[in-house]
């Protein structure tokens, strides 16, 4: 009973507040990733309508093709950079690369796999996000 | 199957498919992008079988991904018995329809059906 109570369900998993920047990479993890695969639903519905033809093609190449759209797709850009790079660190960092050596559990408890290594990853993986966004925005809106 | 299985099946259809979709956004850079969204163009893409294995792969390999990451969350908001079975079948389900419908528009696009 006592264990259901301390249960936060999903408020818990959108709090990226209490530990730090790894908390907040591994938040945008999720989001990003459910972000890329409503994406990647809408992108297989959305292509197949090249087998209706020509006219079913412009329609909805119309609908998507827009400012809006533009922007949707800048965002995906972004989330698919930033899930990648990080995606590639927590790999990474899964195989034991960049974690540190195990070693005594001293106070106040740092755990060695939150180095200074992995937060720059983080860090880094949000950078080419954001640049990424930005040329995305020049190659869409700078036709 | 287990776990530690899974895992290593979510992180090469990620390598995989990082590669693979870098190679199909490249294709829509090799013209102007509103160009390589015409008609013409992106049937042109459909014929070029190596293409179209291409997007059958990245199709297979994102669905895997994709729905695996969604099994994985949910399984980290809530478990028990009946709710992971219901997760574990629908997130197969939801890989089967997904593919089969996307295959579906590569095979007709494809051969001009």
């Amino acid at each position: 009973m006592e264990r259901q109570s301390n249960r936060e369900g999903i408020k818990g998993w959108l709090n990226p507040g209490r530990y730090g920047l790894e908390r907040v990479a591994y938040w945008l993890m999720r989001l990003t990733g459910l972000g890329l695969l409503v994406y990647f639903i809408a992108h297989v519905f959305e292509t197949s309508s090249i087998v209706n033809g020509k006219e079913a093609w412009q329609k909805m190449l119309e609908l998507t093709q827009t400012t809006e759209g533009h922007i949707i797709l800048t965002i995906v850009i972004g989330m698919c950079v930033f899930h990648t790079v990080n995606g590639i660190r927590v790999m990474l960092g899964q195989g034991g690369v960049g974690v540190g050596k195990p070693g005594r559990p001293d106070y106040p408890y740092k755990p060695a796999s939150l180095n200074s290594r992995h937060k720059l990853c983080i860090l880094a993986s949000i950078g080419l996000a954001a640049l990424a966004m930005m040329y995305g925005l020049a190659v869409l809106f700078g036709e | 199957m287990q776990e530690s299985v899974i895992m290593k099946i979510h992180y090469g259809t990620a390598l995989g498919a990082v590669v693979l979709v870098a190679i199909h956004i490249l294709f829509r850079m090799t013209q102007n992008f509103s160009e390589s969204l015409q008609y013409e163009s992106v049937i042109a893409n459909y014929h070029f079988l190596p293409y179209a294995i291409m997007l059958e792969l990245i199709l297979i390999l994102l669905s895997v991904h994709g729905f695996n990451g969604l099994r994985v969350i949910l399984l980290e908001l809530k478990q028990g018995v009946g709710y992971e079975k219901a997760v574990n079948y629908g997130c197969i389900a939801a890989i089967a329809v997904l593919v089969a419908y996307g295959s579906r528009t590569i095979l007709m696009a494809g051969f001009g059906m």
